[in-house]
Parts: structure tokens; sequence; C-alpha cells
């Protein structure tokens, strides 16, 4: 089910109603009921490794504890023994996906794997490093892993978080359908607007010259942004309808004037989840070889965040490009503080420097990630800077009517990016807390025509036949 | 403790270059501008070298404000006679 899809829609609005009228205390068997049936419409053997893989992490994080407490030796290698095998195990699937046959004996990616096991080793690693007690109940454990809102594509939240707010009490359903809203628009009225072009363009990179080049290397990034925001977004959507509170993924990151700034901006999820699990504990593993050993925990990070989207030598580049900024940030980041604090009329112009080579450094990355090829990356890079006349899009083949709904998907960009910019200090929100009641539903009323509206033009101007989201395959 | 306070607040004024940096037992990491992974490693190397003690991965990660960081040091210190 596509989340995107009617019938995933009519399948949420059914759960989240059932689960309000269920008993508070069912409601835990609820979620892990609906959230396995989700799983099983994919495939149920997946389901199966899923129930198996939930099952030993439980016992082994209960063992570890135990272990722990008895001051075994066993409490050294339990913990990271389990690691060594779910990374393994998710190692495994994204190696086989390299096989042209997509997999061992046809085995498909099961869905979310990605996530999961994620899910699964900071448990563990939380039990194990003494931050969390063994979860003693497996039904909360087995609804935190297989919560069927985050499963697809996070956000990757951390056991303690979600399961501090089991049993779940229900919020107000209005705020969980409205950051559903917001993503459907983002995602159909944003990112499937600008993707036809960008496609056409990565798909005929060493034809075109000049200026489409550019066109696809400025609009690639804010169509992931759109589509991965928008994915982000109906899942936390989806997560408030049942009362779970999941963790933000972005914020705004193309407003980061530097490079440090866009990644505590952008997917912060995995960029948390992989600063606490993979670069504290080797940077604490390399604290005095100075430099190098900065430099090196700064690589072996990116380049896992890289090559978690996929074993492939373009998520390789894009997380060694990210290394080579994050390392030349990390060295010159004091001095660079020194010198803006002793110029400050400097400061203004070196915030919006930053700022332009952040977003520029951010996009040249993201051409490794999106190009079929690293071939055809370089060719594009080569491309914007050729001196043959710019080729037109039109002329190449590119469907006129396509312009038009690139022309849209632009102008919605920009009105998400004005929005996230001036919503959080317009005043109109706090109309609706008014004691008077006439405002108070003349802002319902304004409200309810304008979702109409965005509704109407959706079905008019938004892609008749959504994309898969980008983000739902890793 | 008021030592350790003291010595502390000392260290993380000069990691975050901010003469004004105010520590209270209360403040996270959420409360700090520029306190993120990797100046929590410097903030843990620099106050090893202040203090002369060690950290392990598991005592880093647990913690939770920088009162935990200030219990944790003094149960580190030898005990003064």
């Amino acid at each position: 089910m596509n989340f995107v899809a009617p019938i995933f829609l009519l399948f949420l609005t059914a759960c989240a109603v059932a689960s309000r009228i269920c008993q508070a205390r069912f409601r835990a068997a609820f979620l892990l009921a609906v959230s396995y049936a989700f799983y099983c419409t994919r495939s149920v053997g997946a389901a199966a490794v899923l129930a198996l893989l939930t099952f030993a992490a439980f016992r082994t994080a209960l063992a570890a504890e135990r272990t722990r407490a008895a001051a075994s030796p066993a409490a050294r290698w339990i913990g990271p023994a389990a690691v060594v095998f779910l990374a393994a195990y998710l190692a495994a699937f994204k190696i086989a996906l390299l096989t042209p046959a997509h997999g061992i004996a046809g085995l498909a990616m099961p869905l979310g794997i990605s996530y999961y096991t994620f899910r699964l080793i900071s448990y563990i690693l939380d039990v194990h490093w003494g931050k969390l007690p063994a979860e003693t109940s497996l039904l909360n454990f087995a609804a935190y892993v297989a919560f069927f809102p985050q499963i697809v594509a996070g956000p990757i939240q951390r056991p303690g978080d979600f399961l501090a707010q089991l049993p779940p009490k229900p919020a107000s359903a209005g705020a969980g359908w409205a950051r559903i809203a917001l993503g459907l628009a983002k995602k159909l009225f944003i990112a499937d607007n600008l993707g036809p072009a960008i496609n056409f363009v990565y798909a005929h990179v060493s034809t075109l010259h000049g200026a489409p080049l550019w066109l696809a290397f400025y609009l690639y990034p804010l169509q992931l942004y759109a589509d991965f925001s928008g994915l982000t977004d109906i899942a936390l959507g989806a997560g408030r309808l049942f009362g779970i509170e999941g963790p933000e993924n972005f914020n705004r990151p193309f407003t980061a004037s530097n490079i440090s700034d866009f990644w505590r901006r952008w997917h912060m999820s995995l960029t948390n989840w992989l600063g606490d699990y993979v670069f504290v504990p080797l940077r604490m593993a390399t604290r005095q070889a100075g430099n190098w050993g900065l430099a090196a925990s700064i690589t072996i990070n990116m380049v896992a965040i890289g090559l978690w989207h996929g074993l492939s030598a373009g998520y390789l580049v894009f997380g060694l490009l990210h290394s080579a900024f994050l390392v030349a940030d990390a060295l010159t980041g004091r001095r660079r503080s020194r010198f803006f604090k002793a110029h400050p009329a400097w400061d203004r112009p070196g915030r919006w420097l930053g700022w332009f080579l952040t977003f520029h450094a951010v996009a040249l990355a993201m051409v490794f990630f999106r190009a079929p090829a690293v071939g055809a990356a370089a060719a594009l890079l080569c491309g914007l800077w050729s001196a043959a006349p710019a080729s037109s899009l039109a002329a190449a083949g590119f469907e006129p009517r396509n312009l038009h709904l690139l022309a849209l998907g632009i102008a919605g960009y920009a009105l998400l990016e004005a929005g996230e910019r001036w919503r959080p200090d317009l005043p109109l929100a706090r109309l609706r807390h008014c004691g008077i009641r006439w405002v108070r539903w003349s802002f319902y009323s304004a409200a309810a025509l304008l979702a109409a509206f965005g509704l109407a033009l959706m079905l008019v101007y938004g892609t008749a036949a959504p994309a898969p989201f980008i983000y739902a395959i890793f | 403790m008021a030592d350790t306070w003291q010595h502390m607040q000392h260290v993380f004024r000069d990691i975050f270059d901010d003469e004004a940096l105010d520590l209270q037992p209360e403040t996270t990491a959420a409360g700090v501008e520029g306190w993120d992974s990797l100046t929590h490693i410097d903030l843990i190397v620099a106050l090893e070298r202040e203090f002369k003690i060690k950290f392990t991965t598991a005592e880093v990660t647990r913690l939770k404000n920088v009162g935990e960081l200030a219990a944790l040091i003094d149960k580190k210190l030898p005990v003064r006679p």
C-alpha cells in the first residue's frame, strides 16, 4: 500500500477510528495487529521474519540486562554480537540487490528493512549501554518495531521515546489529518510536478547542454525534500491519529549556512541515529588520534549514511563528498567563528556566502545520489559548463504540458518555503483558541474553504498517477 | 562539588567559545548553541584532560544533562583527604 493510495487512506481512517473506540489497555495490541495486517499485504513471509527478529531482539536484550546485573563476562558480547548479526542481515539484502536477478533465489527486499533493523539495533545498544531498561512486554516491543506509519520510510523513532507513549492516548485527530494533508500536498503538488522534468534530464544527460542541466541540478534537491518530507509528514500525521508523536525529520534544511548545520536539519532521525550509534563510539575510540581520528570518524559515518541507501558507487561518492565537506567544516570551524567575532561587519555577508556554498555543495552531492551511475553524474556536471549552445527541453522531446506542471511545482515549492518561514509567526492560528464564537467559527470556515480549494487545485493540476516515494525503497 | 562546577564551566566556555555561557545542572545539549555529536566529544576530551580522568562510551551516551555529567566527574575524582 502506497501512502498516497486512496486504499491506504481508507485503511488508516478505519484503524484510527477503531483505535479510538478500543479500550486503552488493548490499544498497543490493536496497533500491533493492524501493523502486521499492513505488513502482510506486502509479504507474509517477510512479516514472519520480522516477527522472528523482533522476538530474538526482545530475548537478547533481556539476556544482556540479566548478564550485566550478574556481572557475567557474557554481558560484554551478547549485545554487540546481536548488533553485528542485524547489521550483517541488512547488508546481506543490500548486497543481494546488486545481483541482476534482484536477490538471492528471487527473495524480495523486505518492506522497511533499513528502518526496522536500525530500530532493533538502537534498542539492543541502548539496553547494552544501560541507557534503557529492557522492555518486559513483548507485545509493546513488537508494536514499536512494526508500527506501520513508520515502517515504510521512518522516521526512525528511538525505543525509549516510543515505549514511553504506550498505551497511546489519541490526541486531536484534526492535527493528525492536517499534517497528512500537508504531506500529500508536498508529494502530489510539488514533488510529482517537479519530477518529470528532472527524470527527463537525467535520462538524456549525454545529449543535453547548459540550461536544462542547471534546471535539474537546482530542482532535484527541492524535489527530494518535498517528496521525503511529505512522506515524513504523512507518517507523523498517521502516528498522531493513534496518539504516537514521532521525531521530526526536517527543519528547513535549505536555510543552513554551513554543512554541519545542514545535517542537523536534513533526515534528522537518521543523522542522529548514526551520530549516537556510529559516530560517538568511533570518535570515543579515536579521540587520542587528534584530527586524523576526527576525519576517520566523520568519513566512516558519512559513508555509512551514503551506503545505507544502497550499495552503489553513486551513494559512496555522495558519502565521501559529504565527509570531505564536514571534515573541512570541522577543522576550520573555530577559526571561522573567531574571525566573525573579531569582524562583526563580515558576519552577514559571511552567512550569505555560507548559505550559497552549502546549497551548492548539497546539490553537487545529490547529483551522485540521483544519477543512475557515476558516469552519468559526471556527464551532467561537465555538461553544465559546456560551451555548446544550451539545449531546449521542448526541442529534445519533453512534453510541453509537463513544462506547465513544472512551473506549478516550482510555485508550490516557493509557497512551501514561504509557509515554513512565516507560518510560526502568523497570529492566524491563535484565532482558533479565541473566546469569541464568531471569530472562532470564521477561522474554521476559512480553513475548510482553503482546504477545499487546495484539494480542487490538487485534483486539477496534481499528477494523475503519483510516482512512488523516493525514500520508500530504502 | 563547587570546584568541579567551576572547572567545568571554564572548559565549556572554551569549547563553545562563549564567555557568557552559564551552566545549570538541567542544561542539555539542545540548550547550548553548537553542541552536537562533534563538539560533544571535543568536550569530553577537554574534560578528561582538565580532571585527568577517563570516560567510557557507555557513560558518554548515557548522560542526560550537565548535572549528570558533573556527578559522573565527581564520582571519578580521587577522594581528597
